[in-house]
């Protein structure tokens, strides 16, 4: 997992235009699995400046995604299955939740959504 | 020397009497022959269509109409609108539709129309059945509660257009070429302040067709349903129960496209509402 979010946060660095969409997100994301297992993501300006590995109960978050391993691995895939296609449908299909201050996701949505299916690209 | 390449689309203007009063509609229009008449999803416009309104087979046999409803698209919101509250009702949506037709002189079209125009063809299925020659409800259910916060899209610290489009990119197929899941969210980007908002209370509110999907009697004017498999707005599951409670009615699932088929993968849905088409005959 970490490996995949260093690439992740690698691959947002070649993105001029996720880094001018994101360019006022200061927020921390929070990445959590069901195994109790958590990634603080800590954006500066719209990169990822640090990625912090939990558990902490010290480290505040913005909001956060609650998953498991599997379904963001079907999340990551070039051509994701129905309902695996997007964190909403994580959601929907009651693969996620999404805690925390959902409103700060939804003003930047689109950077969000974009920086977290750039391992997509990255993995294929 | 030729002149220029123009598509067939006609665009014109139209003021329509409503029960609210006298509406300035821009309509488009093309084709020949049995009358379509073609409604957009919420927070859009007409451009939704365009694929299917510069489809020269289609237009062989068709004349499609595509009005943008009233406050969307090229479509000015009433005077006054700056002071009010816009917020679509069933009532209100299915007297435009009827104005228009009436307007158009169009006489028993085909009706086919996506997301809430699916849902306001059920509605009209249910209550003017005898207006029209068929439905064609696309990702179309009787009802289905909404799953984010309406309100989110209209607010004055955030860029609404930006949020509704990233929020319905969700509904948008990951098998989409890129320049068409684009162009879908544009129109979503470029709505009207509070109109998005407005469109989905109607949608995500008025639960008037629950419970009553069964006195909708095909036999005087058929019904079929297209719903795309990453719908995660109307799934395929709203969808076919929905079209199992309507006597007679039909339904197609799309596996490879979304809640914006006509507009986010044109040539992946033609067939499938070529076929939609061809069950109205």
């Amino acid at each position: 997992m970490q490996d995949i979010l260093e690439g992740m946060a690698a691959a947002l660095e070649r993105r001029p235009h996720l880094l001018r969409l994101g360019r006022l997100v200061q927020d921390t994301v929070l990445i959590r699995l069901d195994d109790g297992r958590e990634w603080f993501l800590h954006y500066r300006d719209g990169r990822i400046a640090h990625i912090e590995e939990g558990p902490s109960r010290k480290t505040p978050w913005r909001f956060g995604i609650v998953t498991d391993r599997e379904a963001l691995d079907a999340f990551w895939q070039q051509t994701p299955k129905p309902g695996f296609h997007d964190i909403f449908g994580l959601a929907k299909i009651g693969r996620a939740r999404i805690e925390g201050d959902v409103l700060a996701l939804v003003k930047t949505l689109r950077f969000h959504k974009e920086v977290l299916a750039l391992p997509r690209g990255v993995r294929s | 020397m030729t002149g220029p390449a123009f598509e067939p689309i006609h665009g014109r203007y139209l003021t329509v009497d409503t029960a609210e009063g006298p509406r300035r509609l821009h309509i488009e229009t093309a084709g020949q022959g049995r009358d379509v008449l073609l409604l957009h999803t919420a927070g859009a416009d007409t451009r939704q269509w365009r694929h299917v309104l510069c489809d020269e087979d289609l237009c062989k046999d068709n004349c499609f109409w595509a009005f943008d409803m009233p406050w969307h698209g090229k479509s000015l919101p009433p005077d006054g609108w700056q002071e009010r509250e816009y917020l679509l009702t069933t009532e209100g949506y299915i007297d435009t539709i009827l104005a228009v037709m009436d307007a158009l002189g169009l006489d028993r079209p085909i009706l086919a129309g996506c997301s809430m125009g699916g849902r306001i063809a059920l509605q009209l299925a249910l209550r003017h059945p005898d207006r029209f020659a068929g439905f064609i409800a696309i990702e179309a259910s009787d009802f289905q509660p909404a799953w984010y916060d309406i309100d989110w899209f209209d607010r004055p610290d955030a860029h609404g257009g930006q949020m509704g489009a990233a929020l319905v990119s969700a509904n948008i197929s990951p098998h989409a070429p890129e320049p068409d899941r684009w162009a879908t969210q544009w129109g979503f980007m470029q709505s009207g302040p509070g109109v998005f908002r407005g469109d989905l209370s109607f949608y995500t509110r008025d639960d008037s067709l629950v419970g009553k999907l069964g006195e909708i009697d095909t036999t005087r004017a058929r019904v079929h349903i297209l719903v795309g498999a990453y719908d995660l707005t109307c799934t395929p599951d709203d969808a076919e129960r929905t079209a199992a409670a309507i006597p007679g009615a039909t339904c197609t699932v799309m596996p490879e496209l979304g809640h914006f088929p006509m507009s986010e993968h044109p040539t992946a849905f033609r067939p499938y509402l070529a076929d939609a088409l061809a069950r109205m005959a």
